[in-house]
C-alpha cells in the first residue's frame, strides 16, 4: 500500500475536518448507544433525530444556531414522551410515533419556505460531513466532551436506574431524573451526529457499533469500549472509501458499520457450526 | 410524634389508592411494629403490590389519614427502606455483576455526586459473605438462579442499612428448597432487628414463619397472627374463586365470583 495514498485525503482541510468531526461523533454515539441497545431505545433515538430535523429547519429559517435549535427540539421530544406516557395511558411507541412524525412533517413544511429547500433537505436527510466548518468542530468537540463526561460521572447511577428503577426510586434515589438525563444525552449525541450522517441514518451510529460489540462481549464496560472502537473504525474507514470512490460519506460510514456487524455475526455463526461439526 | 408511632415500621390509616381513576384499595388501615416479619396475602389483583408501592412512594395515594414509614413521612422514611420489586420489574438481562448490584445499596444513599469508596466495597463483600455468595462477585446477575438473585438483593438491602425491607412476590419462580432457604433468611433478618413485609399470592411455605398476616382483597379482610387469619374457612373464602374444586366423583366445578 502506497503511504502517500493513505495521507492523500489529509491535504484538504475539509477532509481533515470531516475525519475529526465524524470520529468524535461516532465515539460519542457508540458510547451512548451501548445503553440505547441494552434498553431497546432505538425507536426513541429515531424519533429524536426526526424532531431534531425540525429544530435545524427552524434554526436555518430564523438564523440562529442549528445545534441549539436542534437540541431544544430533541429535548422537547424526550421530555414530551416522558410526560405523555406518565400522565396519559398512551403506550410509549404510539406516543412517540405521533409526536415525531407530526413534528417532522412540520419541519419539512417549514423548510419548504426556504429558497434553498432542496439542497438543505438533502444535506439534512443524508448528512454533509464534507461541509463541516472550522467553528463546528469546536461545537462538536464541546458536545462530545460534555456527553462523555456526564456518562462517566454518572455511569453507576445510570446502570442502577436501567437495572432496577423501582428499587432505586423506592430508596429515595432520583431515578426519574437520571432516566430523563439519559434521554437528554441521547438527544445531544444525535444532534451532533446529524451533520455527519443525516437524520435518516443517525440511528445507525447509535445502534450498529453497540450491537456489534454486544455480539462479542456481555461485559458492560468492554461492550462500551468495543462499541467505540467499531464506531471509530467505521467512520474512518467509511470516509476513506467515500473519498476514493466518490460515494456519499455519511451513507458509506453507515454501510461500513453495517458490514462490520454482518461480518462479526457471520464469523460467530461459522465458529458455532464449526464447533458442532 | 407519639412514642408509639416511632415504634412502628409501617402505619397506614384509611388509605385509598389505585391507578388512573380506579381505586384498587379502599380505606385500608394496617400497622406493623418494628422487628416484625409480616406477610400480605390475597388473590392477584387484590392490591398487595399496590399497598407496597404506595408505602415506598412509587404510587401516589388518592387519600389517606396517616401514612408513615419508620415513624417518618414516606419521603424521609424511605431512605432506610429497601424494596425488592416483582421479578419482571427488574432487568435481569442487563449486564451487571453481583458485586455491582450489592454496591447499589451504598450508591442510593450518595445522592447525585457521592462516590463509592473502599469502605463501601468492604461492606459489600462482607454482605456477600453473609449471604453465602462469596466467589460470585464477578458473576453476571442474569446467570444466577432465582434463589441466588434474591440473596443478592437481600445483601444489597443489608449494605443499604435498610431497617424495613419490602418484598413483592419474593417466592415467585423459586422451587420449594429455595423458598425454604428464603424463609430462613427472612427469619434471620427479622431476628437481627429488621422489619420484613412480603407480599405473596400463594400460601407457600413462606407464610408459615410470619409473625403477622394481612389479608387483602380490595380492602382489609383480616389482620393479625397467622393462627387467627389463616383459618381454613377464611383461606377457602379468600382463594376459592381462583381454584377449581374437584368433587368426590372427580367432577370439577369452578367457583363463580
Amino acid at each position: 500500500m502506497n503511504l502517500e495514498l493513505v495521507f492523500e485525503p489529509f491535504q484538504y482541510a475539509f477532509m481533515v475536518r470531516a475525519f475529526l468531526g465524524v470520529s468524535l461523533v461516532a465515539l460519542v454515539a457508540a458510547a451512548v448507544g451501548t445503553f440505547v441497545v441494552l434498553k431497546g431505545l432505538a425507536f426513541m433515538g429515531d424519533a429524536i433525530a426526526h424532531t431534531a430535523f425540525t429544530g435545524i429547519a427552524l434554526g436555518l429559517l430564523i438564523g440562529i444556531s442549528i445545534h441549539l435549535s436542534a437540541l431544544v427540539f430533541a429535548l422537547f421530544t424526550a421530555l414530551g414522551v416522558v410526560v405523555l406516557t406518565r400522565v396519559s395511558r398512551v403506550k410509549d411507541d404510539t406516543a412517540l410515533a405521533i409526536i415525531f412524525t407530526g413534528v417532522f412533517a412540520l419541519g419539512i413544511v417549514l423548510l419548504s419556505t426556504s429558497p434553498s429547500f432542496v439542497g438543505d433537505l438533502n444535506s439534512l436527510l443524508l448528512g454533509s460531513v464534507l461541509a463541516i466548518q472550522p467553528g463546528e468542530i469546536a461545537v462538536i468537540a464541546g458536545f462530545a466532551l460534555f456527553v462523555l463526561a456526564v456518562l462517566g460521572l454518572f455511569f453507576r447511577r445510570f446502570v442502577l436506574v436501567f437495572f432496577d428503577p423501582l428499587g432505586a426510586e423506592a430508596a429515595g434515589f432520583p431515578a426519574v431524573a437520571f432516566q430523563t438525563l439519559f434521554l437528554a444525552l441521547i438527544a445531544a449525541a444525535i444532534v451532533v451526529s446529524i451533520r455527519a450522517v443525516g437524520v435518516v441514518l443517525v440511528v445507525a451510529l447509535l445502534i450498529t457499533p453497540a450491537a456489534t460489540a454486544g455480539l462479542i462481549t456481555k461485559e458492560l464496560k468492554r461492550q462500551m469500549a468495543l462499541s467505540s472502537v467499531f464506531g471509530l473504525a467505521s467512520s474512518i474507514f467509511g470516509l476513506y472509501l467515500s473519498y476514493f470512490f466518490g460515494a456519499p460519506p455519511g451513507a458509506t460510514v453507515v454501510l461500513v458499520a453495517t458490514s462490520l456487524f454482518v461480518v462479526v455475526l457471520a464469523l460467530q455463526a461459522l465458529r458455532r457450526t464449526g464447533g458442532k461439526a | 410524634m407519639t412514642a408509639r408511632g416511632a415504634d412502628l415500621a409501617l402505619e397506614v390509616r384509611n388509605l385509598t389508592v389505585g391507578y388512573g381513576d380506579r381505586a384498587v384499595l379502599k380505606g385500608v388501615s394496617w400497622q406493623v411494629e418494628r422487628g416484625t416479619l409480616a406477610a400480605v396475602i390475597g388473590p392477584n389483583g387484590g392490591g398487595k403490590s399496590t399497598l407496597l408501592k404506595t408505602a415506598v412512594g412509587l404510587l401516589r395515594p388518592f387519600s389517606y389519614d396517616t401514612l408513615n414509614l419508620l415513624g417518618k413521612s414516606p419521603r424521609e422514611g424511605r431512605r432506610s427502606v429497601a424494596y425488592l420489586p416483582q421479578r419482571e420489574e427488574v432487568d435481569w438481562s442487563f449486564p451487571i455483576t453481583v458485586l455491582e448490584v450489592v454496591l447499589q445499596g451504598r450508591l442510593v444513599k450518595k445522592g447525585w455526586l457521592g462516590r463509592l469508596g473502599p469502605q463501601d466495597r468492604e461492606e459489600a463483600c462482607r454482605a456477600l459473605e453473609l449471604f453465602g455468595l462469596t466467589g460470585l462477585e464477578r458473576a453476571q446477575i442474569g446467570a444466577l438462579s432465582g434463589g441466588q438473585r434474591q440473596r443478592v438483593f437481600l445483601a444489597r438491602a443489608v449494605v443499604q442499612e435498610a431497617d424495613l425491607i419490602l418484598l413483592d412476590e419474593p417466592a415467585a419462580g423459586l422451587d420449594a428448597q429455595a423458598q425454604h432457604e428464603l424463609a430462613g433468611l427472612l427469619v434471620e433478618l427479622s431476628r437481627a432487628g429488621k422489619t420484613i413485609i412480603a407480599a405473596t399470592h400463594d400460601l407457600d411455605c413462606l407464610t408459615g414463619c410470619f409473625d403477622q398476616v394481612l389479608a387483602l382483597n380490595g380492602r382489609v379482610l383480616a389482620a393479625g397472627k397467622p393462627s387467627q387469619v389463616l383459618t381454613e374457612e377464611f383461606v377457602v373464602e379468600l382463594f376459592a374463586k381462583h381454584f377449581p374444586k374437584v368433587g368426590a366423583g372427580g367432577e370439577v366445578t369452578v367457583h363463580e365470583p
